[in-house]
């Protein structure tokens, strides 16, 4: 893409830059100042502030830096007598309203307009009227607006309304009187993103959670990943006194910039929630009782240890007669949010030292199904496998053509529907949506197929140019709309002239349509790239460990020896060969009394289920940070850390390995690693590796994927797991029962988290915020 | 004769020289002082114990903008900030100072935090007896430090013994 560039000259400076650029972003490249307030990279341009202002021969007046693109020849001053003067008059204009109430303003010491009148203003002010008040407004639960700060710069007004695609802000009024509006009169009903309040120069928008807690400098910032959906961002939590204050992400260092949902910028509140477990409790009786951790190991490991013994003896005599109804021994149900090492460790658990492949989690998207159809694919094309297959988010903004089938990005994946919107307004990308629903990207859409909930598969298989799907397809949709052959046809021929399209998918494609997707883009020219929605911090993370019961780490299947032998001997353990239960066979199993025991670490499996139903039914382990209906019904609950409390990794759904870091501890709980260890040390058994670094290590020896450079996710980066050897065809890929669905959270919900966080329930958006109608 | 006159003179010079000092200073005023029987006397510019001060309508003057704590070079200063509300309004700006400490074991009484402070909140006070067999005795929080209320309600500011600024040895208790 490099273009023609054009010679300039600035204050002496020779520059050589791309034809096109901004006068802005050229100075700024070369380390010569240009101040601003209302120029912001990836937003429209608005030359409202007037900062930017240099001499540019030849021109008459002082131009905004900002909205002048370079030309051939171009000599430009930034530092003369005329334009100090300019900067000084502007703040002094800016101040002239200007409350000046630093000390209690919660932008003092981050503030851009402090910064600039240090830096660039008069000394002394020369206004002495009065100035004009206006109180304060709450917007929402989250969004303050101090009208007589705000320098009107309009950064907000465009993030919500480009960035966010919501519009909730605008501007109402003139001249002195000129004021940012929420939508709704007195309130906004939004997003409650809080992009404004981040974006916003000066202390005009201010958070509800953050403000007049403390100040920038009092704080420590710890930056690790959002706990909440599958998408990954970077936040950086602030923290005093061992309590997050805030999150956000300023210096824009992880793979979602500065964005940040409402989920990621306020939802760590359930950390400190007052219904969180602190304690182990014990079942006696029919209550359950606080413990110390001491017993709750002991009790469990006690009886774990005897199940195994009876399980051993049991399977020494199998030619005698078992009257007893068959058991299926250990179930393990893992996490979403917990680490990647420590669902390897878990799975590994379960494998060696309880003797089960009884292990699964809440699948949320078929990523088994992708890895093993990408295998096969590239095997029978092998000229495809010259880029990874699969995108990450940040591809998506470059992409030309994206193709969407199911999901609502906006509501389940914040941040890629951000990215989405990113590419069809700066890079003019064609988004082409294939949806049962009317889902808000289409504001966004090239081309839009509608059709019946269920019929995604009908839609790739016409894709693929089978004409019976496109017979199903035709016809009259829920919502009215005639879907005709044309429509149809012109869907299939404008996405056929595409190029490396990226296609991102939701649960409605799993299984074999997994494989039908795959074929579909392999049609299709250039190298086509996926994405697998997927909820919940790691997901990704629990499929690519293992935690399945048809699968060991890596995705290689249980049934395959040499698989087998490859982990048996690093692992000193032999391994059972069948294919274990899903999530819903165990709790089914539970019910009749087929389960000796069931382990459920950071899941809730009985969610909206009868915890009596299941009490006594089996020696029920529960491992949370709250008690939900799993754990209601255990026998023992362990309190566990969460992901704002502990170090590893986490895997997002387009596969980016990113590094938790802790931010804060809760008194009372352990890791799960630790409780793996302890659990495992009362047993007598040995399960290594105990450090989150170690167990890391041990990943990157069995998974060949995440056998990558470090050093950028250490630093906090993010890295793409892959396969170094691209993707080899695996034996038939191992089927197995089990449901794939997503828990269609929305922007205020997040599962267990979410029911604690009290943003979260605070906002009104949660109650009143409409679904998507059908297509 | 002569010579014992002489030796007079000079023994009665020699006395008036070496009492010289002595007499000159019997005639001027005492500057010795009685401390601790008699209270000492302080220049109005001594830098004792703090005080944060009230405004004339007697909310508090500290707005808890965090500059002292920031001035602060030994960093004894401890602030936590909340929220005025129309029922409970304790400073005049939107937010106060829910919690201030200072940790005199610490603080070097420079003045820095006097200089920083833009509301005139934070004053040296001239109390100065501070010592104490117990070093948690000497983290002094904001009931300790803030000025009596010396306009309406006495009550309201609480336990006089603890919000009066001038009383003595009671740090030992
Ligand atoms: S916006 Fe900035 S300059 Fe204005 S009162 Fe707040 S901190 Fe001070
Ligand atoms: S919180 Fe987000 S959605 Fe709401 S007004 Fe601000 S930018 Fe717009
Ligand atoms: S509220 Fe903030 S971001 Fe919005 S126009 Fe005013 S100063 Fe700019
Ligand atoms: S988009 Fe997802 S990962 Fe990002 S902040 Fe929101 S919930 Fe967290
Ligand atoms: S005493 Fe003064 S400087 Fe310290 S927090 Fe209060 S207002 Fe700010
Ligand atoms: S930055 Fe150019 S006018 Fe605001």
């Amino acid at each position: 893409m490099m273009g023609e560039t054009v010679k300039i000259r600035v204050d002496d400076r020779e520059l050589e830059v791309q034809r096109g650029t901004l006068l802005i972003e050229a100075c700024r490249a070369a380390g010569i100042e240009v101040p601003s307030f209302c120029y912001y990279p990836g937003l429209s341009l608005q030359a409202a502030c007037r900062m930017c202002l240099v001499e540019i021969e030849k021109a008459p007046k002082l131009q905004t830096a900002c909205t002048v693109p370079v030309t051939e020849g171009m000599i430009v001053r930034s530092n003369t007598e005329q334009v100090t003067q300019a900067r000084r008059s502007m703040l002094e204009f800016l101040l002239g309203n200007h409350p000046l109430d630093c000390p209690v303003c919660d932008k003092g010491g981050e503030c851009e307009l402090q910064d600039m009148v240090f830096r660039y203003g008069a000394s002394e002010s020369r206004y002495g009227e009065a100035k004009r008040h206006v109180e304060e407004q709450q917007w929402s639960p989250v969004v303050y607006f101090d009208a007589p700060r705000c320098i009107l710069c309009y950064r907000c007004v465009r993030v919500c309304d480009e960035g966010m695609g919501v519009g909730a802000l605008s501007v109402v009024n003139r001249g002195v009187h000129t004021e940012i509006a929420p939508n709704h009169g007195d309130h906004l009903e939004c997003e409650e993103c809080g992009m404004c309040i981040d974006i916003c120069p000066v202390g005009a928008l201010t958070s509800g959670a953050y403000r007049y807690k403390a100040r920038p400098w009092e704080m420590q910032y710890t930056s690790t990943i959002c706990t909440h959906c599958g998408d990954g961002c970077k936040t950086t939590l602030s923290v005093r006194n061992n309590k997050i204050l805030r999150g956000n992400n300023r210096d824009r260092s992880g793979i979602n910039g500065e964005f940040l949902c409402i989920k990621g910028r306020y939802a760590y509140d359930f950390v400190e929630h007052p219904s969180r477990l602190r304690q182990p409790l014990i079942r006696r009786g029919r209550e359950l009782v606080e413990t110390t951790w001491e017993e709750a190991i002991g009790t469990v490991a006690a009886k774990w240890s005897e199940i195994l013994a009876r399980r051993n003896k049991a399977a020494n005599n199998t030619l005698a007669e078992t009257s007893e109804k068959r058991s299926e021994g250990f179930g393990v149900i893992g996490s979403n949010h917990t680490t990647n090492e420590e669902n390897y460790l878990l799975q590994k658990f379960a494998r060696t030292v309880l003797q089960t492949n009884h292990v699964d989690h809440h699948r949320t998207a078929d990523y088994a199904a992708l890895i093993h159809a990408l295998a096969n694919e590239s095997a029978e094309q092998p000229s495809q496998a010259q880029r990874p297959p699969l995108a990450r988010s940040k591809d998506i903004v470059g992409a030309s053509a994206i193709l969407l089938v199911g999901n609502n990005p906006t509501e389940q994946h914040p941040l890629i529907a951000w990215n989405i919107r990113e590419a069809c307004r700066l890079n003019g990308a064609r988004l082409y949506i294939i949806h049962s629903r009317r889902i808000p990207l289409l504001r966004q859409s090239h081309r839009f197929l509608p059709l019946g909930l269920g019929h995604e598969a009908d839609a790739l298989r016409h894709l693929c140019g089978e004409p019976e799907a496109t017979q199903a397809l035709l016809g009259e949709t829920p919502s009215g709309d005639n879907v005709t052959a044309d429509l149809l046809n012109d869907f299939r021929n404008r996405l056929q002239e595409e190029k490396d399209v990226i296609v991102v998918f939701g649960d409605e494609i799993t299984g074999p349509d997994v494989s039908l997707l795959i074929r579909m883009g392999s049609r299709l020219s250039g190298q086509t790239r996926y994405i697998a929605l997927g909820d919940y911090s790691n997901s990704r993370g629990a499929s690519d460990m293992g935690l399945l019961p048809h699968l060991l780490p890596g995705y290689r299947p249980v049934g395959d020896a040499a698989a087998r032998a490859f982990f048996e001997d690093r692992w000193k353990s032999p391994i059972p060969a069948t294919v274990g239960l899903s999530v819903d066979d165990m709790v089914a199993a539970t019910l009749q009394g087929g389960m000796d025991a069931l382990y459920v670490v950071g899941a809730n499996p009985l969610k909206g289920r009868n915890p009596e139903d299941f009490c006594g039914k089996t020696f029920l382990v529960v491992q949370d940070l709250f008690l939900q209906e799993t754990a209601q019904a255990a026998d023992v609950v362990l309190p566990a850390a969460s992901a704002y409390e502990k170090s590893g990794t986490v895997t997002n759904t387009c596969g980016e390995l990113q590094r938790l870091r802790k931010a804060v501890g809760v008194l009372g709980t352990r890791t799960d690693l630790q409780i793996f260890a302890s659990l495992a040390a009362a047993m007598g058994a040995t399960l290594h590796p105990s450090q989150p670094e170690e167990a890391l290590e041990e990943i990157r020896q069995m998974v060949p994927e995440y056998n990558i450079p470090l050093a950028n996710v250490l630093a906090g980066g993010a890295e793409a797991v892959l396969n170094p050897n691209g993707f080899k065809p695996l034996a038939a890929p191992a089927e197995t029962s089990g449901r794939v669905y997503s828990a269609q959270d929305t922007l205020f919900t997040s599962g267990t988290l979410g029911r604690f966080s009290n943003i979260l329930n605070l906002v009104p958006e949660r109650n009143i915020r409409k679904e998507p109608g059908p297509a | 004769m002569a010579s014992i006159l002489g030796g007079i003179v000079e023994t009665v010079a020699a006395l008036a020289s070496g009492f010289k000092v002595t007499f000159r200073q019997m005639f001027r005023p005492t500057v010795t002082e009685n401390y601790p029987d008699e209270a000492p006397n302080f220049q109005n510019r001594f830098r004792g114990l703090h005080v944060l001060q009230r405004d004339e309508a007697g909310l508090e003057k500290c707005v808890a903008c965090f500059l002292c704590s920031a001035a602060c070079p030994s960093n004894c200063i401890y602030i936590e900030a909340a929220d005025n509300t129309a029922e409970q309004q304790i400073s005049a700006g939107e937010r106060y100072a829910s919690v201030y400490n200072i940790d005199y074991n610490r603080c070097i009484f420079c003045g820095y935090c006097v200089e920083a402070c833009p509301t005139d909140a934070i004053t040296h006070g001239h109390e100065f007896e501070l010592a104490s067999y117990n070093v948690t005795d000497l983290i002094y929080r904001k009931e300790r430090l803030l000025a009596q209320k010396t306009t309406t309600d006495q009550t309201a500011a609480g336990d006089p013994a603890l919000s009066m600024p001038s009383g003595r040895n009671q740090s030992a208790s």
